[in-house]
């Protein structure tokens, strides 16, 4: 195997953003409220208008990312505030979701709310101040390759018992190398999906293998907490831990997992093709080599993984110069990628839905790039449950609002902070992984 | 008679008039409420006696009552409140100071009646929206200034337009302009000279100081002026109508046609309403009565300048269909009721008697705002207390007109008498009270509070009243314009 | 000048413990960067003063016990719910500031075609429940990310489809309103019955002292809810969109469409402008896209209809024949909205609007005819979604010259403006170089029309210190020229009127020199009485403009 053909190991062009260095986004914010409401065209309602969760729920302007923009301003260039109190609250209460990069970029060329968001973090981290529920969830990857806490590496692949899965962490190998993620391989309820995507996949013909003793944690959730240097580690630890293992391709069911190796390892210079596990099978669908052959009569709302929709675009190299035009328009040239969300992966599991026969997709009004997120993300379900859950609990009443029976979800971390949460009405929706319905259907 | 001197040097000999007859006529009005004979009639000829005559009154605390129109007084707010009062009567200023053709404005004296204005804007193809059939001697600027509904709401962007600015003095002696036109000099000229129209009514800062005088019964100050904004005069016009033998019939229809905005004129009558517009005898009116149907609306369609005939056929026709729709048979008349003539009626002024007292001699008005899915609610509380009077409920006029392109509409019931009957006076003063008390406590809102409204309104709004009391103080401190009629 | 402990926590008893703050990281974020912002005023690095307290009120009583306190403890306090404008921000070391986020509700009458809104409901939302109901709300031109409720009780509030829907002050129905004093008033027929549909009287009406021509930019209390009228709309319950992120396309709107006129002359736009006055024909009518520049505003809406292209792309746009053709074209022109309640009104319009064009020899322009810029065009317009492209071009701008209300005074004098500004690009930097006349015209200031506005964007970078101060040149010598042509302040510097460069309030005797002398000085000795009536304790800032009256100097 060439070793260079896959991961060259160089970060591109642009990663080694310092917080100093969104001085000029700082102050080129021009507080459109793109970050605090659904993009005005698409947006449906006045009850379901809004899209970040952390001001949706705090109110402060400092918890938008407009207002984490004059925040940055006024700690690291003015220094009105310091790394405390409300100032790391704002921070870190903040789910990283990208919905305000989304609303950002319906008009902005220049300005990259959610990476802000995270240098932030990352300042923070580096002072240490960051929650203790975070520090421990870091120190446990780097310990035990997990930031789910009491989870041990020596635990990882019982997943896997009793399937007849290719362990390529030996001589075996296999086209594509089944990622489960943390969720999915220690969780008890999640273990048992893991295996039936595994078995629908082999179902299908697919060639599937697994790591084994190598499988890790994609230290996704390290990065959007802040804790870039255990991202950064865990991340070069999984490309050489693939390079030992010959991974062509890899195949996730975790949307984080999907969004880390897809657009955070490609700034390190780590390329690796991934695919999610519901493009896969939506392909396989396609192909007719998944038939779906029973009916199931259900009417059903999916929700779209933040890391899967709109932060699940690929990544896109580039390498031009920043530059002034017409005496004060800034811009790159040549054209400088705007991640608006556009091709993250949308269609996929709605194809998947749409082939099951008596399954009916009835939409929430925040869907697609806009979706809002179920409140896991950025960390906070760990250290700020309540306000994890008031995220999850607007979702599951929009969901409600459908008159769906249940929600489909493609990620374990949306599964798990979306169920058993009461909504606006006090009651409850089920959520189902939408492996269980193939599963069902076939 | 130190009054009299000091008038007389402020407006001359002859226009200062203290003859009993005279003074006299000025307090006749169909209001039931008290009124007191002015000691003084004055008339002012321009803005600068009128602000020298409200100093003066300021000096010697003399009530000042600002009267423009002529004729029978309707609503008796332009009656002296008090005893003492100088009566001033504007109907002698009354130029049509500019006409701008470019920029559709008018600008008038109080004095100007609808007759004198329509033939003037008529020659540069303009019209003013005019009110339902005003009396021949109705201050145009009265008429608007007191937010009287317009038949025409569709040109009502601004709840009081067509009215844009005017020159006020306000009743501490402050003479100043309201809205655009503040923003220059008093001298209109002037302004005229930069081609300022006086287009722009609100402001012009933070204070929309002509909403100050809107509705006030000059118990503000006395306005001297107006800019009004007209319309292009229509080319092809049709007055169309349909009939409902409920009220509730024609809510379907009417909503649908303000949505649409396809009418130029728009407005509800019942048939004792519409017969006291069409007939010129009480015969007439009586008979007409009888073969109207009980309701009408009447909606209009026009072409203007511009490719009238295409104008005028869509809005005929969709009207047409709307109506269809909303299971009514708009036509350009009824077998007894022409469109046409309809129209005429509505915006001609009025003869020698009032329209309204060609019935029985004499008329009392309730009228208010609400909605138009309310009207029926007040319709059947008002007969209610009509027939617990004994009242007939079949001479019961009413008129509903959407104002301010439909977001309000005023309803107007009329209650013809005979005046030289006690029994029936007596019986309409105190079946109309009810009714005024009746209206409130369901809701219906004096805008305008004539008289007794004043007092019923504004002991619903503590909050209000606060409000115009402090207003008030501010604008007449010394409490010299018409007092006595808002109840402040 | 740090609050006390008492007046703090009793703020805390009135909204509870999360719904207030005095923690730096939230009060510094409630400071307007003035220089960088359309107020574009004051050193590059000013800020408004820094609030001693932020507070979230969730009702209109909690509102009133906040003013109530403010007034016994004499602390200053203004009211703001997007901040957009510099306006909505404190003037005063001893102040608190309230942010209205969470008071964000929307009620439809739809029979009435009204809607009772809070300050939250932006015009986006507002317009969207509206839509529900085959209505739409007057959305003012800064954007449907503006509060509906501050645009009519606090500025001006007229945009592009004022025309048809009127502009913020003729809209305004009922309000409920927390006086200066802590007081609340409930105007028209809300005062009495609870009813929003009027707010006007009884009598005359007290609204005067809330709204007049700009609003009371936050001066005059809080005003917690209103009722505006509402518009008819008949286009679908939701303006269906095509395309991806971040181009959105209106779809299937059939019976809107939208147009651009070329016009030959100036003169032709005035005219032009009076014939649509009186034709009744748009639904919507603006100057819109040449905000971007004469010479690139066509390559900037190719940019944001093509979402590969960016900025750079522009030099190359330019000069691409056949928008270079197109663009000079338009030189002189103005965005249309018509809208057909039926197929024979859509049908009268087309044919008004065709002979208006015959009639002045202007035409349509070809560009706009494309299918997808129409129907971009269309969702811009009558969703004024993207107003933040105000902003885009450069990331900051301020509006100059304002020139006249009469487009018969003002069109004759535009290429003497754009000579100006366009001689401007090129002796400096500062500004960006866009062809000079970058005038967003808004074709009615008043519902019908009748009045016209005018607003030349500046773009320059809000980074750059050399552009925020060669930029704030430029409009010195604007407003110098505004001056010289007799055509009143320059609309870039109305902010001067109001707050000091350093962002503070003026002081009375400020004010006086400033306002005794006008050509009607009742304007501000009423507006003085006004004040005392209502807000004895002066704790709402500079904004509200006043000159005491001779006869009350040297007292209170």
């Amino acid at each position: 195997m060439a070793k260079k053909s896959l991961f060259d190991m160089k970060p591109v062009k642009g990663y080694e953003k310092k917080l100093e260095d969104f001085f000029p986004m700082e102050r080129r914010c021009s507080n459109c409220l793109g970050c605090k409401f659904v993009p005005f065209e698409k947006i449906k309602s006045n009850r379901f208008g809004r899209n970040c969760p952390s001001v949706w729920h705090y109110n402060f302007n400092t918890y938008s990312a407009r207002g984490r923009f004059q925040l940055g301003q006024n700690i690291i260039e003015d220094g009105y505030v310091k790394f405390e109190g409300q100032a790391l609250d704002a921070i870190f209460n903040c789910q990283a979701c990208g919905a305000c990069d989304v609303g950002c970029k319906v008009t902005r060329f220049n300005l990259e709310p959610l990476a802000h968001n995270i240098a932030l973090k990352e300042r923070a981290v580096e002072k240490g101040l960051a929650p203790v529920e975070l520090k421990a969830a870091a120190n446990s990857l780097t310990k035990q390759k997990t930031m789910l806490p009491d989870a041990k590496k020596a635990n990882r692949a019982d997943w896997a018992a009793g399937l007849k899965l290719k362990d390529v962490s030996g001589k075996e190998t296999a086209e594509y190398v089944f990622f489960p993620g943390c969720q999915y391989a220690y969780d008890p309820e999640l273990q048992k999906k893991a295996k039936t995507y595994v078995k629908v996949l082999q179902k299908a013909g697919v060639d599937l293998g697994y790591l084994g003793k190598l499988d890790m944690c994609c230290g996704g959730r390290a990065k959007q907490t802040g804790f870039r240097e255990e991202f950064e580690a865990e991340a070069h630890a999984n490309a050489a831990a693939w390079e030992k293992a010959g991974v062509v391709k890899i195949v996730t069911p975790c949307s984080d997992c999907y969004h880390a190796i897809k657009r955070q390892y490609a700034l390190l210079g780590i390329k690796v093709e991934v695919v999610h596990a519901v493009e896969l099978i939506a392909d396989l669908v396609k192909a007719k080599k998944l038939k779906f052959k029973k009916t199931l009569d259900v009417a059903v709302t999916y929700h779209d993984p933040c890391h899967l929709g709109r932060l699940g675009e690929p990544h896109e190299d580039w390498n031009g110069t920043e530059k002034k035009i017409l005496n004060q328009v800034h811009t790159w040239e040549p054209p400088r990628p705007r991640y608006a969300g556009t091709y993250g992966i949308y269609d996929a599991p709605r194809e998947i839905l749409a082939a099951i026969p008596g399954v009916r997709l009835i939409e929430m009004e925040r869907i697609r790039e806009n979706s809002w997120c179920c409140g896991a993300g950025g960390g906070c379900s760990v250290f700020n449950p309540e306000y994890s859950d008031a995220i999850a609990s607007e979702r599951v009443t929009e969901a409600q609002a459908t008159g769906a029976e249940a929600i489909v979800t493609a990620c374990p971390w949306c599964e798990i902070n979306l169920t058993g949460i009461e909504s606006d009405n006090g009651t409850y929706l089920d959520v189902v992984d939408i492996i269980d319905l193939v599963a069902k259907a076939l | 008679m130190a009054t009299k001197d000091s008038l007389k040097t402020i407006l001359g000999n002859a226009n200062v008039i203290d003859n009993p007859d005279v003074l006299a006529s000025y307090a006749v009005s169909h209001s039931f409420d008290k009124n007191f004979k002015p000691w003084y009639v004055v008339k002012p000829k321009d803005a600068e006696t009128v602000e020298k005559l409200v100093a003066f009154a300021n000096e010697t605390k003399t009530p000042l009552v600002p009267v423009s129109s002529t004729g029978v007084k309707l609503r008796g707010d332009s009656v002296p409140g008090v005893p003492e009062a100088v009566v001033v009567d504007l109907s002698g200023m009354d130029k049509i100071l500019n006409v701008n053709r470019q920029q559709r404005m008018v600008v008038i004296e109080p004095g100007v009646t609808y007759d004198r204005l329509s033939a003037e804007l008529a020659k540069q193809n303009m019209v003013i929206a005019g009110s339902l059939k005003p009396k021949k001697g109705q201050s145009v600027l009265t008429d608007i200034v007191e937010a009287v509904p317009r038949l025409n709401p569709m040109i009502q962007w601004n709840f009081f337009d067509p009215l844009r600015c005017a020159e006020v003095t306000w009743g501490d002696g402050t003479r100043m302009s309201t809205g655009e036109a503040a923003g220059g000099p008093l001298d209109l000229k002037t302004q005229w000279g930069k081609q300022q129209w006086q287009v722009q009514y609100m402001g012009p800062w933070m204070t929309d100081y002509f909403r100050l005088v809107t509705q006030a019964q000059g118990s503000m100050g006395i306005v001297t002026w107006a800019s009004l904004k007209t319309a292009v005069k229509p080319l092809i016009h049709q007055l169309y109508v349909a009939e409902a033998d409920d009220l509730a019939d024609l809510e379907g229809f009417v909503y649908k046609a303000m949505w649409t905005r396809f009418p130029d004129e728009i407005f509800i009558l019942n048939n004792m309403q519409l017969a006291s517009l069409m007939g010129k005898t009480q015969a007439e009116i009586e008979s007409l009565k009888e073969v109207l149907p009980p309701w009408i609306v009447a909606a209009s369609a026009a072409g203007r300048e511009l490719i009238p005939e295409v104008r005028f056929e869509a809005r005929s026709k969709d009207l047409i269909d709307i109506a269809q729709a909303s299971g009514l048979d708009l036509k350009e008349g009824l077998s007894n009721l022409s469109g046409r003539a309809l129209y005429q009626e509505a915006t001609s002024t009025d003869g020698d008697v009032y329209w309204k007292d060609l019935y029985a001699g004499s008329h009392q008005n309730v009228f208010f705002l609400t909605q138009l899915d309310k009207t029926g609610v007040f319709l059947r509380a008002v007969r209610e207390i009509a027939e617990d009077f004994g009242y007939p409920t079949e001479d019961i006029g009413v008129y509903i007109q959407p104002k301010h392109q439909g977001s309000s509409y005023h309803m107007e019931f009329t209650f013809p008498y005979d005046p030289d009957s006690a029994k029936q006076t007596a019986r309409v003063q105190d079946l109309t009270e009810s009714v005024s008390v009746a209206v409130a406590d369901l809701g219906g809102y004096y805008s305008r509070p004539y008289g007794k409204w004043a007092g019923i309104q504004l002991n619903k709004d503590a909050q209000s009243l606060m409000a115009l009391k402090r207003l008030q103080k501010i604008f007449d401190p010394n409490d010299v314009m018409n007092p006595g009629k808002l109840a402040i | 000048m740090a609050l006390t402990r008492e007046f703090y926590r009793a703020l805390e008893d009135v909204v509870g413990g999360r719904n207030i703050s005095e923690d730096p990281a939230v009060t510094e974020n409630y400071r307007c960067i003035t220089a960088q912002s359309s107020a574009h005023y004051g050193p590059e690095d000013t800020r408004t003063p820094k609030p001693q307290a932020v507070v979230l009120p969730g009702s209109t009583d909690e509102v009133q016990q906040i003013v109530k306190l403010c007034n016994k403890y004499k602390v200053e306090f203004k009211a703001a719910s997007t901040f957009w404008a510099a306006m909505g921000f404190i003037g005063s070391d001893n102040a608190i500031q309230l942010d209205m986020i969470r008071m964000d509700s929307i009620e439809v009458d739809a029979k009435n075609m009204l809607a009772i809104v809070e300050p939250f409901a932006v015009g986006g939302t507002v317009q969207v429940e509206a839509m529900k109901n085959g209505l739409t709300c007057n959305i003012a031109g800064v954007g449907c990310s503006s509060s509906t409720l501050a645009g009519s009780s606090g500025w001006v509030g007229f945009g592009p489809s004022s025309i048809f829907t009127g502009i913020a002050s003729e809209n305004l129905l009922g309000a409920e309103w927390v006086l200066p004093d802590g007081e609340i008033i409930r105007t028209g027929t809300l005062g009495s019955d609870g009813e929003w549909f009027c707010g006007e009287g009884p009598g005359p009406s007290p609204r005067a002292i809330f709204r007049g021509w700009t609003g009371t930019a936050g001066t005059m209390g809080v005003c917690t809810k209103i009722a505006i009228r509402l518009h008819p709309w008949p286009g679908p319950k939701w303006i269906p969109v095509r395309g991806t992120a971040p181009l959105y396309m209106a779809d299937g709107l059939d019976n809107v469409r939208a147009y651009t006129i070329c016009f030959p002359s100036w003169d032709a736009y005035a005219e032009g402008f009076r014939l649509l006055y009186e034709a009744d024909v748009c639904y919507l009518a603006h100057r819109q896209f040449n905000m971007f520049g004469r010479d690139i505003k066509t390559a900037l809406v190719e940019i944001f209809t093509h979402p590969e292209k960016q900025f750079c792309d522009i030099p190359a746009l330019v000069e691409d024949p056949y928008l270079k053709e197109q663009n000079a074209d338009m030189k002189i022109d103005v965005q249309i909205v018509l809208a057909g309640f039926s197929e024979r009104d859509l049908d009268y319009k087309e044919k008004a609007f065709d002979a208006i064009l015959e009639q002045i020899g202007a035409h349509k322009s070809e560009y706009y005819l494309q299918q997808d810029i129409e129907d971009f065009t269309k969702l811009y317009l009558l969703r004024l979604a993207r107003k933040n492209y105000n902003y885009t071009l450069c990331s900051s701008y301020e509006g100059n010259f304002g020139l006249s209300a009469n487009v018969f005074v003002a069109a004759p004098l535009m290429e003497e403006a754009a000579a100006l500004k366009k001689k401007w690009e090129q002796t400096h930097t500062g500004v960006a170089a866009v062809g000079g006349d970058s005038d967003m015209g808004s074709v009615s200031g008043i519902g019908g029309g009748g009045t016209t506005g005018w607003e030349f964007f500046v773009h320059f970078d809000g980074f750059d210190r050399d552009s925020i101060y060669d930029s704030k040149a430029h409009i010195d010598e604007t407003a110098a020229w505004m001056k010289e042509k007799g055509l009143g302040a320059d609309f870039g510097r109305w902010n001067t009127e109001v707050r000091h460069p350093d962002g503070y309030n003026y002081t009375q005797e400020e004010h006086d020199a400033m306002y005794s002398k006008i050509a009607q000085p009742g304007l501000a000795t009423y507006q003085w009485k006004i004040r005392e009536a209502f807000n004895p304790n002066h704790l709402t800032g500079s904004y509200y403009k006043t000159a005491t009256p001779p006869e009350c100097k040297g007292k209170k």
